[in-house]
């Protein structure tokens, strides 16, 4: 079991690597949105609240364009019923929740340096705010995995995916917003209820997607 | 345990006399407060009709190998009457809140919830109708549904309770009481047991007609 998740993050970041294409569209995407802002802001300090919102609406919808590729491809190629056929449902969703996790991480790496540049951005509790961050991420990414496979085997993806992803992830927006927002500011950290909070999320949507992708994944 | 439901039309009538004529206005709130009387008992049936779907949901996929095909006709029959409440509980509550807090709108905690149980019955709604063609498609909506139902107790439950609420906690609260005077108290508790059975009875109703619609349906295969 270990080996087949193995090689299909493997196989994943292979293809990945090839033709780089949820990589390049969603950093393009959250690029050209940072710099759409800082230029439309022309210099205007913003607040850590406002920060914080911008931060997590480019993140999400980076989240939007790229996660749900992992799925989308496999049934664009016809690969899924290779996939289906030869791999326990298991292993296969594992992996691909590894691999969003990992991407998500990735993405998050590269435009959070952009984000800070050019917002000229001063972050007051470092630790605090990477915690957030990267909490944060960990949980959208595990709760749109599932989303992800639901949102593959139906027409019209495009627009489908952020309208079934945005009730289930508000949650997750709404407690990461507001912790980091405190952290960009002089508050700081205040209480570790909003990591607890988004640890139990992503736990119990994690343990939820398990139970349930044996049935979005066979037909 | 069907003709249950026909007691909707005693105890809704008595439920509206009461929220008028027995019940007295709250203090500071004035007549306004009557809204109680139909604005909780409409949120609890979104909530209720919410998760007797994802329930629903959950038999369907874990019980029968997957051929108890009413559980999902009845899945989405409460999902939609549970958006229908969840506009009402919407608009009352925003016409509420103008009349205590001064506006339609202003983001408290509780009004977010319900706003976002409205999204997720949209979402469901609009992934039902972009799988319209899948054969597996009733497999995957139901899954859709048990996704969203273990979200919900995250936004009705928790969210509220980290960040601060002008919202009152006249049902659930901290001290698991209800805070209100005894007429009162009772003229809510009718009016939520007449919402109850109401939506039972709409629901009845919305599977007999999905049940007459699959058999028309047998028929002409």
């Amino acid at each position: 079991m270990v080996k087949t998740i193995i090689a299909h993050i493997k196989k994943d970041f292979r293809i990945e690597f090839r033709n780089r294409y949820a990589v390049s569209v969603s950093f393009s995407f959250a690029f050209t949105t940072t710099l759409a802002i800082s230029l439309a802001a022309g210099g205007i300090p913003f607040s850590p609240q406002t920060h914080a919102v911008i931060l997590w609406v480019i993140m999400f919808f980076t989240a939007m364009s790229g996660l749900a590729h992992i799925f989308v491809r496999e049934e664009d190629r016809g690969t899924s019923l290779f996939l289906r056929l030869n791999s326990p449902a298991l292993a296969v969703f594992t992996a691909k929740l590894l691999y969003n996790v990992l991407l998500f991480f990735v993405l998050q790496c590269m435009i959070l340096p952009v984000y800070l540049f050019f917002m000229q951005l001063d972050v007051q509790s470092p630790l605090f705010f990477l915690g957030y961050v990267f909490l944060g991420g960990i949980a959208l990414s595990s709760s749109l995995t599932i989303l992800a496979a639901i949102v593959a085997r139906a027409g019209a993806r495009g627009a489908l995916f952020p309208v079934i992803s945005l009730p289930v992830s508000l949650p997750v927006l709404w407690v990461v917003i507001q912790g980091t927002s405190r952290s960009l500011g002089r508050a700081g950290f205040s209480s570790p209820g909003d990591m607890v909070f988004l640890l139990a999320f992503s736990g119990t949507i994690t343990a939820v997607s398990y139970l349930l992708f044996e049935f979005v994944w066979h037909d | 345990m069907k003709y249950i439901y026909r007691l909707v039309y005693i105890v809704m009538p008595a439920a509206i006399a009461m929220a008028f004529l027995y019940a007295p206005p709250a203090e500071g709130l004035g007549e306004s407060s009557r809204l109680l009387y139909f604005h909780v008992p409409l949120a609890w049936v979104s909530v209720l009709a919410f998760s007797i779907s994802g329930v629903l949901s959950v038999l369907f996929l874990f019980t029968g190998n997957g051929e108890r095909r009413e559980l999902v006709h009845a899945a989405h029959n409460s999902a939609a009457i549970g958006l229908l409440f969840t506009v009402l509980a919407t608009f009352s509550g925003s016409v509420w809140s103008k009349l205590s807090w001064g506006a339609y709108w202003n983001w408290d905690p509780r009004q977010t919830s319900i706003i976002v149980l409205m999204l997720v019955y949209i979402a469901y709604f609009s992934l039902e109708s972009a799988l319209r063609e899948n054969p597996s498609r009733q497999r995957i909506v139901s899954a859709y549904l048990v996704f969203a139902m273990v979200t919900v107790p995250f936004f009705v439950f928790v969210v509220p309770r980290i960040f601060p609420s002008l919202h009152p906690d006249p049902v659930i609260n901290a001290d698991r009481q209800v805070h209100l005077e005894s007429a009162m108290k009772i003229s809510l508790m009718t009016a939520i047991a007449a919402f109850t059975l109401l939506y039972g009875y709409i629901l009845n109703l919305a599977n007999r007609v999905s049940a007459i619609n699959e058999q028309k349906k047998g028929d002409l295969r």
